[in-house]
C-alpha cells in the first residue's frame, strides 16, 4: 500500500547540511497499522512530511497504493493536494476562522468537482458523531477544547475517506489522562475503519499497543522493523532494549557452551553466572551483553532449592508503587532492577535471590 | 502614604517601599499629565474667547463661538473631510498593496537579499517625511523634476511640463503610501510571522489545490492581522502634515491637518487658538474609534494565533522565473522610496538644482555645507535633534516601562484606564499635540515656552508604543524570578535595578531605539513651537526649503542621512527580527 525506498532528506541550514534521514526502506501493508518510533529529533516527521507532499526528498522513492508520488531520480513529484491521503497535525492545525462543520467539511468542499451539499452534509455528520463531535458542529473552532480538536482533527483527515492516513505525535499535546483515553478511541476508530495508517511518535507505550508493527529509528535510519511483541522482546541492539522501556544491561563473557544453542556466561566483577541461550556463533572467552526487563526477574527473600541461574544481592531500596515495587539490589558491583510483588517484604540491606528465565536474558556480542 | 501603598497592593511579594511608591507613583502622574494637560487646554480653549486673544488671558471669555464658526463653515463638508478621507483611504491602499507585496516576498519567498532588502525598506521610517517629500519634489515636480525632464528627453518633448505632476490628489497619495510602506510592512511581517504554517498544510492534506488554499485559508486567517495595522495606518495617514503641506497645498488639497495649522499660522490674521481647537476635537474622537476597532482586530488576530513548538518555517516558496519580475518590482520601489531620494539630495546639495549632466560635474561646490556650518544655528539645530530625540525617549521608556510593571504586576485599581490613555496616546496627531502643548505652555507662566524644554515635554507623550512593547517584554518574564530577588531579602529598587531592568533590556532598548526614530524624524511639533532658539534639523531644513535654499536644503538632508545611518544599525540590533 505504502511503500517507501531509499528516503532521504538532507536540510539546507545556515549552519550547515542537516541530514534528517539517511537513506531508509519500509513498506506498509493494506489496512495496516505502521508506527514509527524513535527519540526526538531522529527524522519521524521528515519521514511523515515526505510522504505527505510536504517536503520534497532528495532521494528515494515513495509510492502510495502503487502510484509513485515522489522520485527524485526520476524528477517525479506529486504536491500534496493531488496525494489521497488523512493528515492530522502535531499541533492539530484547526482552522480558526471556520467553525467545527467547515473545518470538517472543508476536503469534500475543495474536492473537484465539488458534490453535492446534502452529501457533504451527511459525510461531515457521519465523521463528526464517530469522533463524538456532533454536537459542536456550530461551535467556532477557538471555542473548543484540546481534545476536541484532536477529534475533529482526527474527523477532517477521515472525512474523505483517504486511502492512507499520517498521524504525527497526535496525542502528545494532551494531558496524561486524555491521552490514554483518545488513544483507545483512535485505535478502535482506526480499527474499525480498516485504513491503513502510519503513526509517528516517540512514546514507546503508544507504539506497542496500537500498531500491528513498529520500526524504531534513530539518527535518520530505522533500526529495527518488526511486531511489537518483537521489538520489546528481542530488541536488535542496546538502543532499542533502553529505547522501549527500562532494561538491565549486563556486561558478560562466554564461560562455555553447553549445547546447539546454551551456554553459561560470566558475569563481569565476579557477580556470578547465568545460563543463557546463546544462537548467534559465540564461543567460549567473547564478551557479550546479557538485556534482561526489569518485570522478568523473579526475586524472592528466601534462599531457592533450585540454585541454577541465580543471583544473590543486597536490597538497595526498594519503591513502592501501589500494586507493585520497583527493587534496586546491589549484585557483586552492579546494579540490577527489577519488579516485584507488592507483598514481598524487604528493606535495604537484606539479602535477596534473583532468578531468570534463560528465555528472557537477550544477547548482543561485545562489551560496550 | 499608606493609601498609596494600598493602590500597589495586591501583589504578592516584597514590599514596594517608600522608594518604589514614589517612582511608581511619579509614573502614573507623570503619563497622566503628559498626555491629559495639553488635551484638557485644548478642551477648554475650544471654549474661549475672543479670538484675538489668548484663551486664558484675563479679558477672555467662555464661548460657543468657534464651534459655530468652525461647524457652520461649508469649506469643512466641502473639502476637508472629503478630501481627508480620500487623500487617507488612498495612501493606505497604495501602501497596502506595495507593503503586502514586499512583505510576502521577503517572508515567504526564495528572492534574494533578503536581510539587505528589509533594512532598506525601512529606510522612509527613518527620515524626516518632509525631506522625502522635498526629494520627491525635485524628482517629480511637473516642470524641472528630474525624471519628468529626464521622459521629456527621451521622448524628444521639448516645451511644456510633465508628463507627471506631483502636486495633485495622485501625486499626494502616492508619496504618502510610499511613504507608510515601511510601517504597514514591519507589521504585516509580523502578521505572516505569527502564523502557523500547518495551518496551510493542512489545507493541502485535505486535497486543497495552492491556490485554494491561499484563498480559503491563508488569506481568511490572516484578515483581522491585516486589518489591524490597516486601521492603523489609516489613523496616521490621517493626521499626517508634511507631505500634504510641501505637496498637498500647492495643489490647494486641505486636509485637516493643514487646516489646522494654517488656523494657527495664518499668513495675514492673528492666530486663531480657540478656532483650531474646536476643528481637533472631532479628529481625537475619530482617532479614539478606530482605536477601539483596532484593538477588537487585535484581539481576534491574537486569539487565531495558534503557537506551536516549531521553530522551522516550511519551505519558501520558488519563486523560479517569477524570480526577476519580483527583483524588478522591489527595485523599482526602494530606487523611488529610498535610492533615489537620497541620490537627488546629493547631486543638488553639490551641484545645484538641475537635472545630472556631465557638464555639471565640472561645477562641484561645497558652498551649501561650508555655509551650512559656519552658522551657530546649525549646530544648535543638530543639538538640539538629538537632546530633545533623545531626552523624550528616555523619559517616554522609564515612564512607559513602569506603567507596563504596574499593568503586569500590580492589581492597582485604574489599572485598564491608565492602559487605555496610555494606548490612545497613538491617536493623538502630531499637529493636536502641537497645538495642545502650545496652549498649555503660553497659558502657564514656567518659562519653557520657546525653549528646547517645552519639545521634550510636548514629544513626551507617547507611551502607547513603549508600554506595550514592555509589557509583553514582563509577561515573558516570569514573576518568580522577582519573588525569588525579594525571598533573597532585595527591596523592591534593587529587585527592579538588578533583576527586572537588565532581563527587561530588550524590550527597553527596543523602545528606547523606536522613540529616538520618532524623536529624531519629528516635524510637526517643532514646527508649531517653534522660536529662534529650539530649531530642529527637520524645521531648518523646511525654512531653507521655504525660502528656496535648495541645495542648502538638499544639504542638510544629506548630513541627516549620515547622521541615520548608525541608527540603522542600532535598530538592526534591537529591533529587527533577523530573516534567515
Ligand atoms: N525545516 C528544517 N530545517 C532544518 N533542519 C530541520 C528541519 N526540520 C527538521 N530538521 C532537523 O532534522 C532532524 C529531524 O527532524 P524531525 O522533525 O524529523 O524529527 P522528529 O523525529 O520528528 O523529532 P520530534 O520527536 O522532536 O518531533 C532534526 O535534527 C531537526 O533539527
Ligand atoms: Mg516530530
Amino acid at each position: 500500500m505504502l511503500s517507501v525506498k531509499g528516503l532521504t532528506k538532507t536540510y539546507e541550514t545556515p549552519e550547515g547540511p542537516a541530514h534528517a534521514v539517511k537513506g531508509i526502506d519500509f513498506e506498509v501493508g493494506e489496512g495496516e497499522f505502521y508506527t514509527l518510533l524513535g527519540p526526538s529529533g531522529c527524522g519521524k516527521t521528515t519521514t511523515l512530511r515526505c510522504i505527505a507532499g510536504l517536503e520534497k526528498p532528495n532521494d528515494g522513492e515513495i509510492s502510495i497504493d502503487g502510484v509513485i508520488v515522489a522520485k527524485p531520480s526520476d524528477n517525479l513529484f506529486a504536491p500534496t493536494h493531488h496525494r489521497n491521503i488523512g493528515m492530522v497535525f502535531q499541533s492539530y492545525a484547526i482552522w480558526p476562522h471556520l467553525d467545527v462543520f467547515n473545518n470538517v467539511g472543508y476536503p469534500l468542499q475543495v474536492r473537484k468537482p465539488r458534490p453535492p451539499k446534502a452529501e457533504i452534509n451527511d459525510l461531515v455528520m457521519n465523521a463528526l458523531e464517530q469522533v463524538g463531535m456532533a454536537d459542536f458542529a456550530k461551535r467556532p473552532a477557538t471555542k473548543i477544547s484540546g481534545g476536541q480538536q484532536q477529534r475533529v482533527a482526527l474527523a477532517r483527515a477521515l472525512v474523505r475517506r483517504p486511502q492512507l492516513l499520517l498521524l504525527d505525535e497526535p496525542l502528545s499535546n494532551l494531558d496524561a489522562k486524555l491521552r490514554e483515553q483518545m488513544r483507545i478511541e483512535l485505535e478502535e476508530m482506526v480499527a474499525k475503519i480498516a485504513i491503513t495508517t502510519l503513526y509517528v511518535t516517540h512514546d514507546q507505550s503508544e507504539a506497542l499497543s496500537m500498531s500491528d508493527r513498529v520500526a524504531v529509528m534513530s539518527d535518520g535510519l530505522i533500526v529495527q522493523e518488526d511486531e511489537p511483541r518483537a521489538i520489546y522482546g528481542k530488541p536488535v541492539n542496546e538502543f532499542v532494549a533502553s529505547f522501549l522501556g527500562t532494561a538491565n544491561i549486563i556486561n558478560g563473557t562466554v564461560a562455555e557452551r553447553t549445547g546447539d544453542d546454551k551456554g553459561v556466561v560470566i558475569i563481569d566483577d565476579d557477580v556470578g553466572q547465568l545460563n543463557v541461550i546463546l544462537s548467534n556463533g559465540l564461543a567460549a572467552g567473547d564478551a557479550l551483553q546479557i538485556v534482561v526487563r526489569p518485570e522478568d526477574i523473579h526475586a524472592t527473600t528466601e534462599q531457592p532449592a533450585d540454585q541454577s541461574n541465580i543471583l544473590m544481592g543486597v536490597v538497595d531500596l526498594l519503591n513502592y508503587q501501589g500494586g507493585y515495587a520497583e527493587c534496586f539490589v546491589h549484585v557483586g558491583a552492579i546494579r540490577v532492577r527489577c519488579i516485584v510483588h507488592q507483598s514481598l517484604r524487604a528493606k535495604p540491606g537484606d539479602k535477596i535471590w534473583l532468578s531468570v528465565d534463560p528465555q528472557h536474558c537477550v544477547i548482543f556480542s561485545g562489551n560496550t | 502614604m499608606a493609601a498609596i501603598a494600598a493602590l500597589f497592593s495586591g501583589r504578592r511579594g516584597g514590599d514596594l517601599g517608600l522608594g518604589g511608591i514614589l517612582a511608581l507613583g511619579t509614573a502614573v502622574v507623570a503619563a497622566l499629565y503628559f498626555i491629559s494637560a495639553p488635551l484638557l487646554t485644548l478642551v477648554l480653549s475650544s471654549f474661549r474667547g475672543p479670538e484675538d486673544m489668548l484663551p486664558f488671558e484675563d479679558a477672555a471669555v467662555w464661548t460657543l463661538g468657534h464651534f459655530s464658526e468652525v461647524y457652520t463653515n461649508p469649506v469643512l463638508y466641502k473639502e476637508i473631510i472629503p478630501q481627508t478621507f480620500v487623500f487617507a483611504f488612498g495612501a493606505v491602499t497604495f501602501s497596502f498593496i506595495i507593503a503586502f507585496t514586499l512583505a510576502w516576498l521577503v517572508e515567504r519567498t526564495d528572492i534574494p537579499g533578503r536581510n539587505f532588502i528589509f533594512t532598506l525598506i525601512l529606510f522612509p521610517l527613518l527620515v524626516p517625511t518632509l525631506m522625502l517629500g522635498i526629494a520627491w519634489v525635485f524628482m517629480f515636480g511637473p516642470n524641472a523634476g528630474w525624471i519628468n525632464q529626464g521622459i521629456r528627453f527621451i521622448f524628444g518633448v521639448e516645451a511644456g511640463g510633465g508628463p507627471f505632476n506631483i502636486f495633485s490628489m495622485g501625486g499626494l497619495i502616492m508619496t504618502q503610501g510610499a511613504a507608510l510602506v515601511p510601517f504597514v510592512f514591519l507589521l504585516l511581517t509580523a502578521a505572516l510571522r505569527s502564523m502557523n504554517p500547518s495551518l496551510e498544510e493542512a489545507s493541502a492534506a485535505s486535497g486543497a489545490s495552492p491556490i485554494t488554499t491561499f484563498f480559503r485559508v491563508t488569506i481568511p486567517i490572516l484578515r483581522p492581522g491585516i486589518l489591524a495595522p490597516l486601521i492603523l495606518a489609516f489613523l496616521i495617514a490621517m493626521e499626517q502634515f508634511e507631505l500634504p503641506l510641501i505637496i498637498g497645498l500647492p495643489a490647494r488639497i486641505n486636509v485637516f491637518a493643514i487646516r489646522i495649522f494654517f488656523e494657527l499660522s495664518p499668513d495675514t490674521d492673528l492666530p486663531v487658538y480657540g478656532r483650531a481647537a474646536a476643528l481637533a476635537l472631532p479628529f481625537l474622537g475619530i482617532g479614539i474609534l478606530l482605536l477601539l476597532a483596532y484593538n477588537h482586530m487585535i484581539k481576534r488576530a491574537d486569539s487565531f494565533v495558534t503557537v506551536t513548538g516549531k521553530g522551522y518555517r516550511p519551505e519558501r516558496f520558488k519563486l523560479g522565473k517569477w524570480k526577476w519580475p519580483s527583483l524588478i518590482f522591489v527595485g523599482v520601489f526602494l530606487s523611488f522610496a529610498a535610492i533615489l531620494p537620497a541620490l537627488v539630495l546629493l547631486w543638488t546639495s553639490l551641484f545645484g538644482f538641475n537635472a545630472p549632466s556631465l557638464a555639471a560635474l565640472s561645477n562641484i561646490s561645497f558652498t551649501p555645507y561650508i555655509e551650512l556650518f559656519q552658522e551657530v544655528r546649525f549646530y544648535r539645530a543638530v543639538g538640539n535633534t538629538f537632546v530633545v530625540a533623545g531626552g523624550s525617549a528616555v523619559i517616554v521608556t522609564l515612564i512607559g516601562a513602569m506603567l507596563a510593571w504596574i499593568l503586569v504586576r500590580t492589581k492597582m485599581p485604574g489599572r485598564s484606564i491608565l492602559d487605555f490613555i496610555s494606548f490612545f496616546s497613538i491617536g493623538i496627531p502630531s499637529v493636536i499635540a502641537g497645538l495642545a502643548a502650545m496652549l498649555l505652555y503660553l497659558s502657564t507662566p514656567i518659562g519653557v515656552y520657546g525653549t528646547v524644554w517645552v519639545l521634550i515635554l510636548a514629544y513626551s507623550y507617547r507611551f502607547a508604543v513603549t508600554t506595550r512593547l514592555n509589557r509583553a517584554g514582563l509577561m515573558q518574564l516570569h514573576k518568580e524570578l522577582e519573588e525569588a530577588s525579594y525571598a533573597a531579602g532585595g527591596t523592591w529598587l534593587t529587585t527592579v535595578r538588578r533583576i527586572v531592568l537588565p532581563l527587561m533590556g530588550p524590550s527597553i532598548m527596543a523602545s528606547m531605539v523606536l522613540l529616538f526614530i520618532i524623536g529624531f524624524r519629528e516635524f510637526t511639533i517643532p514646527l508649531i513651537l517653534m522660536s529662534e532658539d529650539n530649531m530642529v534639523l527637520s524645521v531648518i531644513l523646511w525654512r531653507l526649503f521655504e525660502n528656496l535654499e535648495l541645495s542648502k536644503a538638499a544639504a542638510v538632508g544629506v548630513l541627516i542621512i549620515i547622521f541615520v545611518i548608525p541608527i540603522i544599525f542600532l535598530m538592526r540590533q534591537f529591533l529587527l527580527p533577523k530573516t534567515e
